[in-house]
């Protein structure tokens, strides 16, 4: 265990990952402060950041809890909230292949929107899935234990954060850091215009499946649009 | 139900499925090659799905072209432009929030 928390690769994830949790933090807030809406005790609320680990999910399962919904609406409204994990295990699979079971188990449950992109980026670069893997290790570690101290901070002083503060949109500003710089090559902006209008359009559907019908417009545009491409490059 | 029961069955619940979801493909291609059509599509999972999370925190969509003229949306453009020139998380943070706090005091809405 010691030789895995001195090497440098875990270092680095860890240490990289702690801007990407600074804007978090709001994120979690929000989180803590609708697990104490939903009734929670403080060990509900730790159940919550700790286990389901997803903001996404957190918040509409607490809201959904405050509301009185049934517990397989709430279950399988957040499965689908949650598909989009589906779409990250693919992605990251083939770079997690060289590693032993026991590593592949444990790092799946550290997966997330942001240590995936991190997590990608570091795997694109080096040939070296050994060090990607504890790069991916420090980064999700790093991301869980503020998480944590995030939802706990939400729940027991959020409410003393003034709304005008707006701190809520630190929460896309986070996605939209990790998204923009993706944004260079054609087939990656079309696949994430195709997925903005698309999830506006559809979002009169019920349970948040606007937001996995988009994903998959866009994932299809953006595919369409690199198979063309190749197509059409001189030869 | 009693509460806690209740709270906690969700806990375990979905908890559950979200690893399950995380686990899938990783378990699934351990010991197979992926399909070249399948990996080529996975490229342009972060670009769709981060971009379908992001804009309906942003627009308050009612179908007008006025849900587009607010302070999130020229914040969140602001933003976007910092992300792309700099890939730095904290600026594009800083940029956003400074530009949503202006807009919101300059034209108080």
């Amino acid at each position: 265990m010691r030789h895995i928390l001195v090497a440098k690769d875990f270092r680095d994830g860890f240490v990289e990952m702690l801007p990407a949790c600074v804007g978090l933090v709001p994120f979690g807030l929000v989180c803590g402060v609708g697990a104490a809406a939903a009734g929670a005790n403080w060990l509900g609320s730790l159940g919550m950041s700790a286990i389901i680990f997803s903001g996404a999910a957190q918040i509409v399962a607490a809201q959904m809890l405050a509301a009185g919904a049934p517990i397989a609406v709430i279950v399988l409204t957040t499965f689908v909230l949650g598909l989009r994990l589906l779409m990250y295990s693919a992605a990251i699979a083939p770079y997690l292949k060289p590693l032993p079971p026991r590593w592949q188990n444990g790092l799946a449950f550290l997966l997330s929107d942001q240590v995936f992109a991190a997590g990608i980026r570091r795997f694109h670069v080096g040939d070296d899935p050994h060090g990607a893997a504890l790069h991916f290790l420090g980064s999700g570690i790093a991301l869980w234990l503020v998480w944590q101290l995030a939802c706990m901070a939400g729940f027991f002083v959020g409410n003393l954060i003034p709304s005008a503060w707006s701190l809520e949109f630190a929460v896309p500003l986070c996605f939209i850091a990790l998204v923009a710089p993706l944004f260079r090559d054609v087939p990656s902006v079309l696949a994430a215009i195709t997925a903005g209008i698309a999830v506006l359009a559809l979002s009169h559907l019920p349970m948040k499946l606007n937001l996995m019908a988009a994903g998959v417009l866009g994932i299809v545009i953006g595919t369409l649009a690199d198979l063309l491409r190749e197509r059409w490059k001189p030869r | 139900m009693e509460t806690a029961l209740k709270l906690w069955t969700v806990i375990f619940a979905v908890g559950a499925l979200n690893y399950l979801s995380r686990l899938s493909f990783i378990a699934l291609f351990a010991r197979r090659t992926m399909p070249p059509l399948l990996a080529r599509a996975l490229r342009y999972v972060p670009a769709a799905m981060l971009t379908a999370l992001i804009l309906p925190m942003v627009i308050d969509w009612h179908g007008t072209p006025a849900d587009l003229a607010t302070p999130r949306v020229a914040a969140a453009l602001i933003a976007t432009a910092v992300a792309f020139a700099t890939r730095s998380t904290l600026g594009t943070l800083g940029a956003g929030m400074a530009a949503l706090w202006l807009l919101q005091w300059s034209c108080a809405c």
